[in-house]
């Protein structure tokens, strides 16, 4: 009997270059797999786009122990592409009632320095974890998920040593099937850079692409400005 | 002054028409002119998350769909209602499929609201929010979650008032007719 446990990493950045979403959940498999874990790696908004891929998403949710759900904020929530997927998995697990255990770990990055403005986000996938009968594992929120941008966190140097400490203990205890102690939370969350640091070459990175693409000067447009 | 409604049912789970006409009588009695966008019969293209609309278009996406409408009614109108089956505790993904897409209104820049970084303002002036949420049957850890994310939005998009509440499928009209006046009032949309 094959009693390998299945792990499902689902990406959902819509980000058509590695995400950092994708970085951050790769490196957490990448700790699982010599433990056992098969692993497998799903985009949501590849679901979104036809009814097959759907469907493919949520039969290999079905056949997955744990699905690690790692996604960038959007409008302080979850991206429309993750939504989607969460209420077409829950329309699936109405239909069927045995399901076996299974667990939900979240991991959600966003562009703001301060980690705590994920807050809302993780309370959503808690609370998609409590009625669609998922256990939960818990939720790890990163701010400034700009220096990541979607590279290796192994590439990344210094700036990614705490976010690849939580994954270490995040691996350990996922592979004892228990939910993430705290310290895994208080790495991820821990500030990559100094924030003012960040915001300046924030702030300089759009300045260099905007006069890249030729619009420097026409950053401010307003090209809805109700005309009175 | 005018309303938008951004109308996040979605085929399987709709708002039902006691809050959409509550809603939609209260504003007509006051005198505001009041559009409906139902977003899951609009064309939308889901962001790719690309930033084009803040450094290479800037303020305008480059998917030239309904997406763009979404984000020219948004910020040209005085009070936003985002009427939502709740998803979680969130939006539905019919609504979040236009919400994802109005980011273009705001700056790439940064500032400080009490000590936590924001996106800095496009435009001189950004409506008020409304958000309706409905649900099958109560739940307080759900409603909870619903009025803390309007609260964050409103932050994001620089909103002057904002008010979130969340109606049950079956709620009494009179009840629900209530508590549709006194959030209306509290936001000072009418009198
Ligand atoms: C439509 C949209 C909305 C966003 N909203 C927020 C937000 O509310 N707060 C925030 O801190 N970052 C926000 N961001 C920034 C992303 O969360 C950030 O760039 C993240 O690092 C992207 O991760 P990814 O590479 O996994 O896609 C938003 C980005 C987009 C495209």
């Amino acid at each position: 009997m094959n009693t390998a446990k299945r792990v499902l990493l689902l990406v959902g950045s819509a980000k058509q270059q590695t995400s950092t979403s994708e970085a951050i959940g790769t490196c957490l498999l990448e700790r699982l797999h010599p433990a056992g874990f098969e692993t497998e790696t799903l985009f949501t908004h590849k679901a979104s786009r036809s009814d097959e891929a759907m469907a493919e998403l949520i039969a290999a949710v079905a056949r997955a122990d744990l699905i690690v759900l790692a996604f960038p904020l959007y409008v302080d929530c979850l991206p429309y592409t993750v939504i989607n997927a969460l209420e077409h998995i829950r329309d699936s697990r109405r239909s069927t009632t045995n399901h076996k255990d299974q667990s939900l770990l979240c991991i959600v990055n966003c562009g703001f320095p301060e980690a705590h403005q994920n807050e809302t986000a993780l309370a959503i996938c808690r609370q998609f974890a409590r009625e669609t009968g998922f256990t939960w594992s818990g939720g790890l929120a990163l701010g400034a998920g700009g220096v990541i941008h979607g590279r290796p966190l192994r590439e990344v140097g210094g700036a990614a040593r705490n976010v690849m400490a939580s994954l270490d203990v995040t691996a350990d205890a996922l592979i004892r099937s228990e939910q993430i102690p705290k310290r895994a939370v208080d790495l991820m969350a821990r500030p990559l850079v100094w924030k003012w640091v960040y915001l300046w070459y924030g702030s300089r990175g759009w300045r260099r692409v905007a006069k890249r693409n030729g619009v420097l000067k026409a950053l401010g447009s307003r090209p809805y400005q109700k005309l009175i | 002054m005018n309303a938008v409604i951004l109308d996040g049912s979605l085929e399987n789970n709709k708002v039902p028409d006691t809050v959409r006409a509550a809603l939609t009588d209260e504003l007509a009695a006051d005198g505001w002119t009041v559009d409906t966008m139902v977003l899951r019969d609009l064309n939308i293209a889901y962001c790719v998350g690309c930033f084009e609309c803040w450094v290479k278009t800037p303020g305008m996406c480059r998917f030239n769909d309904d997406g763009r409408e979404v984000a020219r009614r948004f910020i040209q109108s005085d009070l936003v209602v985002f009427l939502t089956p709740v998803s979680f505790g969130g939006y539905s993904s019919a609504l979040k499929r236009g919400l994802d897409r109005i980011i273009c209104l705001i700056s790439p820049f940064f500032k400080q609201v009490r000590g936590e970084t924001h996106h800095r303002l496009r435009y001189n002036s950004y409506p008020r929010v409304l958000a309706l949420g409905t649900m099958p049957e109560a739940d307080p850890e759900s409603e909870r979650i619903f009025c803390r994310l309007v609260e964050r939005n409103a932050i994001n998009v620089h909103s002057p008032g904002h008010a979130a509440d969340v109606f049950v499928d079956n709620e009494e009209t009179a009840a629900v007719r209530h508590r549709m006046h006194a959030m209306l009032d509290r936001i000072g949309v009418v009198s």
